[in-house]
């Protein structure tokens, strides 16, 4: 123990967003937050870059600090609090905060944790985040691939590196979707759904494979309605896409879906898709399934964690999609595929919250034997 | 002796452990065990062991494996063999165990029901185990202190796996191929892979002398609970009396060699004509073991020539009184085996083709377990490098401390074309200055400077950065042995011995299904020997071994220059290679063509 620490056991997370943010990492961020506090820790002090949106209160023995938008602020603060707070561990939510993490540890004599989400881990990051990395206690990484993929850039022993998966909200559960349906003015259409960001950035997201693929499964008798959840700059192009295709009735661009109107989306769908190429994890595949609602998404990087491998989602061949999809949609109208809420108890056993804080918490007090 | 393999799920997402993988696994070492295959379940499927056996020690199906403990609380897969598992028995039956096998599985199972993780500071011999602990819901690994036995594992983040050989993991269809930096350069710079590496990223082996624990947490870092540099350095200021020194010699080889005859089956001999296998036979005798079969090969090729063992091996077996059994390799032969060869090699490596013929031999002859003099000169001070290192270290301190000065001298050589016939030359003032440095030069097939040319400048780079050879191998020399020769000892049987000569003993002798034992490679004889391995010179070491048998060996067999198991191999493999050469095949020269036809055919990463 550093001199001056209380005997209180406070964790500083440093992270991009937490409460009040939107997004697959600021969910994240405060599922950590939250586990840290419940677990291990008696005290979590937040200290976000951003902070966009309406403050939800944060839990119990969870404190998060103003946000400090510029770099040199957000140095400053963090220095602050460091030496303030003289915290047990210093946790970095995002791999670009490591430099400035690794030096509050040795300040204040801190163990250090790295949270690795995505892509941001994916290829050899500068030299400073790496060397930073290395010198990590613990690096966290949201699935097995982005672990494999820091384990190919970081010199560091593989005990490490561990894979704390994401979680699901509690309020992600099977129920009725026939009143949104009807909102969205849906009858006895096959519906599909994508939830995700129509960024150009994010193409990799895959949202036009779907739109090419709707005439085919319209050939072999279905009647779909595609639901594009989330909004983005690259909307224009796919809107663009689905009337080369003739199918611009059946896409349907919903823009930004509110974190309330979710679960019922999800609820509404008989299918859940995301074809992405590029996810860290991909919750929206938990947050689809725990609804009750079957997902589908490529045997390719974290997806196949959230998919299980093909166990408790479909996990389908980037080469296969096409035949593959139409299978899967054929398997779900003979009732092939597992629904409901036998499929929202095998989620939640895997990655429902009290996995996640048990994870959390073992993977946290493991070198600390009281 | 067996092969052990697991399946451990433990992250709560995973999905359950893949039979058809394990099986793959565990049947991948048929050869391992010929004699049982076994799986053991978890309550819950969440994890499964398996075990392939060489029954050696109670032949009973009652001693197969995984062996189960009472209540189920503990279970074993395991292999080797532990010397002193009849003493560790007798000390557990007089706290009241009750034993239902002659096995020393069940003594391993029981011993860590009582001393926990503890336990394996009390074993004697060469092991690698897993042991499921049903109480603390988490699997314990242990590997023997000089890394005998081989232990690999893989973790994805979700599932832990472990096997005794790297391609059994493979062969399971789960585990990424993905090569390791660190395993490539490795392999170029020793001729082998230097541990904890493979040549997969996913791989790696858990380090000598080391335990693991793995929960649902995952796997915790490996916990080292043995060192031979310890060992010597403990030893560095000990008195020893020059009188002292045969005897110490004497008493601690012969003790061990009597450990290494514990068998329920014949313990035969791997005979050449140097002194280290010549003075285990002595000592078997000496150890009651009054009729011993003595493998010894012989070459076509030698027949005739100085170069044949077989005339010097069988005046030292008739010495003896041990029956001699005489296998001629001819060409051929090497030719027709070298499919098989390249298929049992678990991990690349320049050497191992001897030993493969010689367990050949020993299996066509019945026998299941051989003696073998490896680590004698590791020991005992048999290598030039005892000589070399310490030589070069001296002369080359000050030259090497000027900064500039050996990489400028190496530029030189290379501009002056001296790197054509003795590339390492171009090394010496570079690396010559420190032993770290020095033991590169000696035991190094390429220097690092020349690997950015075959391997590519961004591989290199990043191998080195992951392998950091010269941090690892000072490593193996810290705590300071003490003395140069203690220096050199720990650096041989760290490092040479350690990724090379055991692993070769491991697959080559497996793959035959023969237990090679190594009683000069045992943790106990080096610390009865750490003192006099600190008083050793010149070539005393040696000496005292072939004096140790009470019959001692033969003058004219100490002075004849160690050649252990030659082979005509250079030629065989130039002939091998795919590359013609153009310059006259010295042994160094056909190393490297060996090593980069072998590192092309069998195990270069597939391309992007």
């Amino acid at each position: 123990m550093g001199p001056g620490r209380t005997l209180n056991r406070v964790c500083l997370a440093l992270m991009t967003d937490a409460f009040g943010g939107r997004g697959g990492i600021a969910q994240y961020n405060r599922d950590m937050a939250i586990a840290l506090a419940n677990g291990p820790f008696d005290a979590v002090e937040i200290l976000p870059r951003v902070a966009p949106h309406a403050l939800d209160t944060p839990a119990q023995k969870v404190r998060q600090h103003a946000p400090r938008p510029g770099r040199f602020a957000y140095v400053l603060a963090a220095i602050d609090l460091a030496w303030r707070l003289r915290p047990e561990t210093i946790f970095c939510g995002h791999l670009f905060m490591a430099p400035l993490g690794l030096a509050l540890a040795r300040l204040v004599k801190a163990r250090l944790v790295v949270q690795t989400h995505g892509v941001e881990a994916w290829a050899r990051p500068l030299t400073l985040q790496r060397l930073a990395a290395e010198r990590a206690d613990l690096i966290l990484a949201v699935s097995r691939d982005t672990r494999s993929r820091v384990l190919a850039w970081a010199a560091i022993g593989p005990e490490r590196v561990r894979v704390a998966s994401n979680t699901v909200a509690e309020d992600f559960t099977p129920g009725d979707g026939r009143a949104m349906r009807a909102t969205l003015g849906l009858t006895d259409e096959f519906v599909i759904l994508t939830v995700g960001r129509l960024a150009t950035r994010e193409r990799y997201k895959g949202h036009d494979r779907i739109i090419r693929l709707i005439p085919r499964m319209m050939q072999t008798g279905l009647r779909p309605a595609y639901l594009i959840a989330g909004d983005g700059d690259d909307g224009p192009r796919l809107a663009a896409i689905a009337r080369e295709c003739g199918v611009g009735d059946q896409v349907r661009f919903l823009g930004h879906v509110t974190r309330e109107t979710l679960p019922d989306l999800y609820r509404a769908a008989q299918l859940f898709l995301l074809p992405s190429t590029g996810e860290g994890f991909g919750i929206a595949f938990l947050e689809a399934m725990a609804c009750g609602t079957p997902a589908v998404g490529l045997a390719r990087g974290g997806a196949m964690d959230a998919l299980c491998d093909g166990e408790l989602g479909v996990a389908l061949s980037p080469d296969d999609m096409c035949d593959g999809l139409l299978r899967t949609c054929c398997d779900l109208r003979a009732g092939l595929l597992e629904t409901g809420k036998p499929l929202a108890r095998r989620v939640d056993e895997r990655f429902g919250h009290a996995a996640f804080e048990r994870r959390i918490n073992r993977l946290f007090a493991e070198d600390h034997p009281d | 002796m067996c092969g052990i393999n697991g399946v451990f799920a433990y992250h709560g997402a995973a999905n359950p452990p893949d039979e058809r993988e394990f099986t793959l696994t565990r049947d991948h070492m048929a050869a391992r065990g010929p004699d049982a295959a076994g799986a053991w379940w978890g309550e819950n499927r969440r994890l499964v062991l398996g075990n392939r056996r060489l029954a050696i020690i109670d032949l009973d199906h009652r001693a197969d494996q995984p062996m189960v403990g009472d209540e189920s609380l503990h279970v074993i897969t395991y292999n080797g063999e532990i010397y002193n598992f009849p003493a560790l028995k007798a000390e557990l039956e007089a706290r009241g165990c009750r034993f239902r096998a002659h096995s020393d599985t069940e003594v391993l199972l029981q011993l860590y029901a009582i001393d926990g993780q503890m336990m394996v500071e009390k074993l004697r011999g060469m092991f690698a185990f897993a042991i499921w602990d049903a109480k603390r819901n988490g699997l314990f690994l242990a590997r023997d202190p000089y890394g005998i036995k081989p232990l690999y594992i893989c973790d994805d983040g979700w599932t832990f796996r472990f096997a005794s050989q790297v391609k059994a993991l493979l062969a399971g269809g789960k585990v990424s191929r993905d090569p390791e930096p660190a395993g490539v350069v490795g392999f170029h710079l020793y001729g082998s892979v230097p541990e904890p590496f493979t040549l997969y990223r996913d791989i790696r082996a858990l380090p000598a002398g080391h335990c693991q624990w793995i929960d649902e947490s995952g796997p915790r870092e490996p916990v080292r609970y043995a060192n031979v540099a310890s060992v010597l350095a403990e030893a560095a200021h000990a008195p020893l009396a020059a009188a002292d020194f045969g005897a110490q010699v004497r008493s601690a080889t012969l003790e061990s060699v009597r450990a290494h005859c514990l068998a329920d089956v014949e313990v035969g001999l791997f005979l050449s004509a140097g002194i280290d296998s010549g003075a285990l036979l002595g000592l078997m005798r000496d150890a009651g073991q009054s009729k011993v079969r003595a493998i010894t090969l012989g070459f076509a090729d030698y027949v005739g020539s100085a170069e044949d063992e077989v005339p010097l091996a069988g005046a030292v077996a008739e010495l003896y009184g041990a029956t001699h059994v005489i296998r001629r390799v001819t060409e051929a032969e090497f030719h027709a085996d070298l499919p098989d060869i390249l298929d049992a090699m678990d991990q690349p490596s320049i050497d191992g083709v001897n030993i493969w013929f010689v367990a050949k031999a020993a299996r066509e002859a019945g026998l299941k377990v051989a003696l073998s003099g490896l680590g004698g000169d590791e020991l005992l001070g048999g290598y030039p490098s005892f000589r070399d290192i310490p030589q070069w270290t001296r002369w080359l301190r000050a030259p090497s401390a000027v900064p500039g000065l050996g990489a400028g001298l190496r530029w030189l050589g290379g501009a002056l074309g001296l790197a054509r016939h003795s590339p390492k030359a171009l090394g010496m003032v570079e690396l010559g200055g420190t032993y770290r440095g020095a033991y590169l030069l000696r035991r190094g097939l390429f220097l690092p400077f020349e690997l950015p040319g075959r391997l590519g400048a961004d591989l290199v780079r990043e191998g080195l950065r992951r392998l950091k050879p010269l941090t690892r191998l000072q490593a193996s020399m810290t705590p300071d042995p003490g003395s140069p020769a203690a220096r050199v000892c720990a650096l041989e049987s760290a490092n040479y011995m350690r990724n090379q000569l055991l692993r070769d003993a491991d697959w080559a002798g497996m793959a035959h299904s023969v237990e090679v034992r190594c009683p000069l490679v045992d943790y106990r004889l080096l610390q009865a020997l750490a003192t006099a391995v600190q008083h050793m010179s010149g070539k005393n070491g040696k000496r005292a071994l072939a004096a140790a048998p009470t019959t001692p060996l033969p003058a004219h067999q100490v002075k004849r220059a160690k050649t252990g198991f030659s082979v005509p191999i250079d030629r065989w493999l130039a002939d091998t290679a795919h590359t013609p050469m153009d310059r006259p095949v010295t042994k160094g020269l056909a190393s490297r063509a060996w090593g980069l036809e072998l590192f092309e055919a069998q195990w270069a990463p597939a391309g992007p």
